[in-house]
């Protein structure tokens, strides 16, 4: 079964936005979020596939699973 | 005193001007009054789709340099309650006109109506900032394709960079069978990416493009997309009326539901 495209879209849209918001390319967007989960685990125990960030239009969120239970 | 609000999307061809005479008149047969302007400076289009091309005398940009009143630009249109258009200037540009000088139209006009739609061109430019100069809230029109979305994102930043807080999505022409399908964004899809207020969902209907042609409204009439422009007029009135979702194949029960709420 092909792949339906909204998920293409979805994906394209994703990265076009994030790199719109932030004003760079995916790949400097990444960067980021390497070097901020980078610095904050200096200070904190975490595992980097549970470090997320999210860009908005207005703020740049850090989102971090903690412990689960 | 009136409420303005901007009709934007950023990309051009997404039915800003549609949205905004349908929007218009069902707000004006909902009993309110209501004035429509055209900011698109040298592509004059509201008029045209309204049909009021023939009654064009003067122009926005007459009243704002002062060659003309504003009684004396407005059209009123006969078929309708209360809608007045303040028609665009066809062969001026858009440096014409400053933001501050838009703002001071609005001033002055605001006390006078209860709605006040602006029509903004595509793009960002200085059309863009006239346009949103004055406004209290905006209607962003998108569809649901990436280039469309992404220039709506890019339009709410600016909003937002402006000033302007209470932004509200319209998804227009979503092809019911394509979401269905797979092969189109979903309304859930558009608003949790876009992370906005929705206003309404437009389904894609060829009545719009036969009410157009003739210059006549598709609102209030019973197809889809009249139904639906209705609903969003009651919205911004302030009636509370869920939003279709079009997602799911339509059951008997709202079939059957939908004969009775005809009128």
């Amino acid at each position: 079964m092909s792949v339906h495209s909204v998920s293409v879209a979805k994906e394209r849209l994703k990265n076009l936005l994030i790199s719109d918001r932030m004003q760079c390319t995916p790949e400097a967007a990444d960067k980021l979020a390497g070097d901020l989960y980078h610095t904050v685990s200096k200070y904190m125990e975490i595992k980097r596939e549970d470090f997320d960030i999210t860009v908005t239009r207005t703020d740049i969120h850090i989102r971090y699973m903690g412990e689960k239970n | 005193m009136g409420e303005v609000i901007v009709i934007t999307s950023g990309k051009g061809g997404v039915g800003k001007t549609t949205t905004t005479a349908n929007i218009g008149i069902g707000l004006s047969n909902l009993g309110k009054k209501v004035i429509v302007i055209d900011t698109d400076l040298g592509l004059r289009n509201l008029d045209v789709v309204m049909g009021l091309e023939n009654r064009i005398v003067y122009n926005i940009v007459d009243v704002i340099e002062g060659s003309c009143r504003l009684k004396q630009a407005l059209i009123k249109d006969k078929r309708f309650p209360e809608l007045y258009l303040l028609p665009s200037a066809q062969t001026k540009d858009k440096t014409s006109v400053s933001p501050e000088q838009m703002k001071k139209l609005i001033e002055d006009i605001r006390e006078e109506f209860d709605f006040i739609l602006l029509d903004c061109p595509a793009g960002i430019e200085q059309g863009f900032q006239n346009a949103i100069a004055g406004a209290d809230r905006s209607i962003v029109v998108t569809t649901p394709e990436v280039s469309a979305i992404r220039d709506a994102d890019r339009i709410i930043g600016l909003l937002e960079a402006s000033g302007i807080r209470r932004n509200a999505l319209l998804i227009n022409r979503l092809r019911i069978d394509m979401v269905r399908r797979g092969d189109m964004m979903s309304v859930d899809d558009v608003t949790e990416i876009l992370a906005v207020d929705l206003l309404g969902v437009i389904p894609d209907d060829e009545q719009v493009v036969i009410a157009t042609n003739q210059g006549e409204p598709v609102v209030g009439e019973e197809c889809l997309a009249g139904r639906a422009y209705m609903d969003i007029c009651r919205r911004l009135t302030g009636e509370e009326i869920p939003i279709q979702d079009y997602s799911k194949p339509e059951g008997l029960l709202e079939k059957i539901s939908s004969l009775f709420h005809r009128n």
